[in-house]
């Protein structure tokens, strides 16, 4: 037999095009996240309409309750098409009822027929690919919605590529070549910044275990693609689609919601200090040195994602008031601007560096100089937290008496 | 107190736990590129699966509930079940384990947990299931929604307080809610059970009276004893005692796969760093200098 690869049947059948995208917005406003992806899913599908000649949509998802003047906003940033859903019980985000509409808009044939005139859509099954935000809420409801649609789903994605692949794999396609056109790649970033592992989503092509995977669908980490500028020349078309809700998916009840400021406040402070792992060779007399500076500069701290794991033994005080998810700074945590950022014993994993590339001022503290954090800082002093800080804060408050002494 | 024979006043909880690298210095290691050691590092249970057994056992203290925990993994991860157990004092400890499930992506491994879950306490209905906010290592947080909504049960995401109405079958819990660029948000909600909860990483189970002070005591001895001798508490299920349909768990019933890992290339320098020599006075001292030009030359405090 030659092993001449064979195409995925599902793609010839046009049972699944189009991207969509889940919009989450808050009192009338949409989440940052959400205009990213936009901008992502357009740039994805401008080179894919250009590629395939073809004319797959970048579709918005929008679900709320006297919301619809959003929809336009979105068209501006990019959509082809939003499909908007209104009831008073979409006001909050639940998972459960928000799950079921979702996965309802996903399977449905009149909607796609609404803004897809030149396509048979009554041959649509599913949406090809699928976004989400990867936050507290969009995780939740992209695990439950690719649960009712039995596909496939990566988390916490940070780059993305359409390609044709050819894949040998023991099950998927029985160890034979099969080309998988149109495929994403969605490459994700694991928990030590260091290794980007890529994910498919790819139909079971092994004659044994027959089965379609679509959408492929991902949640995307904030605050990693750019948004498109506003285009006021952009025109689409909002379908409005009315929910099917039953008496059992409204079962939870929201009673009351309350803002809450966040012990944690990075935004209005003018300097942060983070620390890593470079605390390691006595972490609680360097975490006390960097609360000691960060006290003279009148700073927030934050730490790396390794650290929030607790890795080393601190005093109880520290841990709570530290160690907490809370002030992890990168793309598992906070998004932080300040005027000056200094990374004690933080080596720049690119996770890291997500979260704070856009500060004003770098310096940066660590022994080796080929730590990358090297290249996004600003200052790059060599040595220990240890060694260092001591003598920043002792000169700081050198400065400090001097211009006491001229005023 | 056995509350048997008054069916609608006890309360049946799970705990999904997963075995995952012990992150803490002296049993973790990493590579000289800074990658996780895989086969140097320990194992021990998550420190999120720990946190999700403290409140099931505060569901035992308040509520006098019975509490099962599982797991899928290979055989070792029944260390991962004793742990669990002596936290929360399990009556009973499941473990998932065979060949066919490894390489289980999110979805695969919900299957195996849902199939897990109906057979706890002899395939009586679990009214609260808990599951920690994220696995450690995966880190995608998925498998706990998604074995939510294959149990058709009402999910609850990042709770932080709960209590339970036994009578007439309500949750009242808080969750904590984060988006980019807005506040943060509690917000408290009612359910009907059973549901499947994801505790918050900040969860701390407070116990107000002196009745749960001394059930807290009591029951914390009992985890002990038990978890010493875990073995008498542990099933272990292969495939077939499952009775899971091959086609959904496993390699093929997962829709992901990995493609291809690669070492994060370095990005393009985004600055030019001067280097300073940390041991040169003079040199920080003008950094000091250059950090209140940075700050505005605002007198520091």
């Amino acid at each position: 037999m030659i092993n001449t690869p064979t195409t995925t049947s599902s793609n010839e059948g046009n049972y699944y095009q189009h991207l969509y995208v889940v919009i989450e917005h808050e009192e009338g406003k949409i989440i940052p996240v959400s205009l990213e992806m936009l901008g992502e899913a357009r740039r994805l599908m401008d080179d894919f309409n250009k590629k395939y000649s073809s004319q797959e949509k970048v579709v918005a998802v929008v679900l709320g309750n006297n919301v619809r003047k959003l929809c336009d906003e979105l068209i501006l940033y990019g959509a082809d098409a939003v499909i908007y859903a209104e009831s008073p019980e979409l006001q909050y985000f639940r998972n459960l009822v928000h799950t079921k509409v979702i996965s309802q808009i996903a399977k449905d044939k009149k909607c796609v027929a609404k803004f897809s005139l030149d396509y048979d859509a009554e041959k649509f099954r599913k949406p090809r690919y699928m976004f989400f935000a990867a936050d507290n809420i969009g995780r939740h409801l992209s695990s439950t919605v690719l649960a009712e649609l039995e596909s496939g789903l990566a988390s916490d994605i940070n780059k993305l590529v359409i390609e044709d692949l050819e894949i040998r794999h023991e099950h998927k396609t029985k160890g034979q070549p099969i080309k998988y056109n149109k495929t994403l790649e969605m490459y994700r970033p694991d928990f030590s910044g260091f290794l980007w592992t890529t994910i498919l989503c790819l139909d079971n092509r092994n004659p044994s275990i027959e089965r379609d995977y679509h959408p492929q669908a991902c949640s995307i980490i904030p605050g990693v693609f750019q948004p498109l500028k506003q285009d006021t020349s952009r025109s689409g078309i909002v379908v409005d689609y009315a929910p099917i809700l039953e008496e059992k998916d409204l079962k939870l009840r929201i009673l009351n919601r309350k803002i809450i400021k966040s012990a944690v406040d990075f935004d209005n402070r003018k300097a942060i200090i983070s620390f890593g792992r470079g605390i390691k060779d006595s972490p609680e007399e360097n975490i006390k040195l960097i609360e000691e500076l960060a006290k003279e500069l009148d700073a927030e701290i934050g730490i790396s994602l390794p650290v929030s794991k607790k890795p080393y033994t601190v005093s109880e005080s520290i841990n709570s008031r530290y160690i907490i998810p809370d002030r992890v700074i990168g793309t598992s945590g906070r998004k932080v601007m300040p005027l000056l950022y200094i990374a004690a014993g933080i080596s720049g994993a690119m996770q890291h560096v997500m979260g704070m590339k856009e500060s004003e001022f770098v310096i940066a503290i660590n022994p080796d100089e080929n730590s990358p954090i090297k290249d996004e800082c600003d200052v790059f002093i060599k040595g220990r937290i240890e060694d260092i800080i001591p003598k920043i804060i002792k000169e700081l408050r050198e400065q400090k008496i001097l211009m006491e002494i001229r005023k | 107190m056995d509350k048997a024979g008054i069916m609608n006043n006890s309360l049946n909880t799970a705990v999904i736990v997963k075995l995952e690298p012990d992150f803490s210095e002296g049993n973790v290691s990493y590579n000289a590129d800074g990658t996780l050691n895989r086969a140097e590092t320990k194992s021990i249970l998550g420190p999120h699966s720990a946190v999700a057994s403290s409140a099931a056992f505060y569901a035992k203290v308040k509520y006098d509930a019975r509490v099962s925990v599982g797991t899928m993994g290979p055989p070792i991860a029944d260390f991962a079940l004793q742990q669990a157990q002596a936290i929360c004092d399990a009556d009973e400890l499941h473990l998932y384990s065979d060949r066919i499930f490894a390489g289980a992506d999110t979805l695969a491994t919900a299957e195996v947990l849902k199939t897990g879950i109906s057979k706890m306490e002899n395939g009586k209905k679990i009214d609260i299931v808990f599951s920690g906010h994220r696995a450690s290592d995966g880190e995608t947080g998925q498998t706990g929604p998604q074995t939510a909504w294959k149990l058709g049960y009402t999910f609850l995401g990042n709770v932080i307080d709960y209590d339970v109405d036994i009578e007439r079958r309500l949750i009242r819990a808080k969750r904590l809610i984060t988006l980019q660029g807005f506040y943060d948000i509690i917000e408290e909600v009612e359910a009907q059970l059973p549901v499947f909860i994801t505790i918050d990483p900040s969860y701390k189970p407070f116990f107000r009276t002196i009745l749960q002070r001394l059930a807290f005591v009591k029951y914390k001895k009992e985890a002990i004893n038990r978890a010493q001798d875990y073995k008498r508490y542990l099933k272990i299920f292969n495939a077939q005692q499952l009775g899971v349909d091959l086609k959904f768990v496993g390699l093929p019933g997962s829709p992901t796969i990995v493609y291809k890992v690669e070492k994060i290339p370095k990005a393009k320098a985004s600055r030019k760093a001067e280097i300073v020599d940390g041991s040169d006075s003079e040199q920080i001292r003008k950094v000091v200098t250059r950090i209140h030009e940075v700050l505005g030359g605002m007198i520091i405090k």
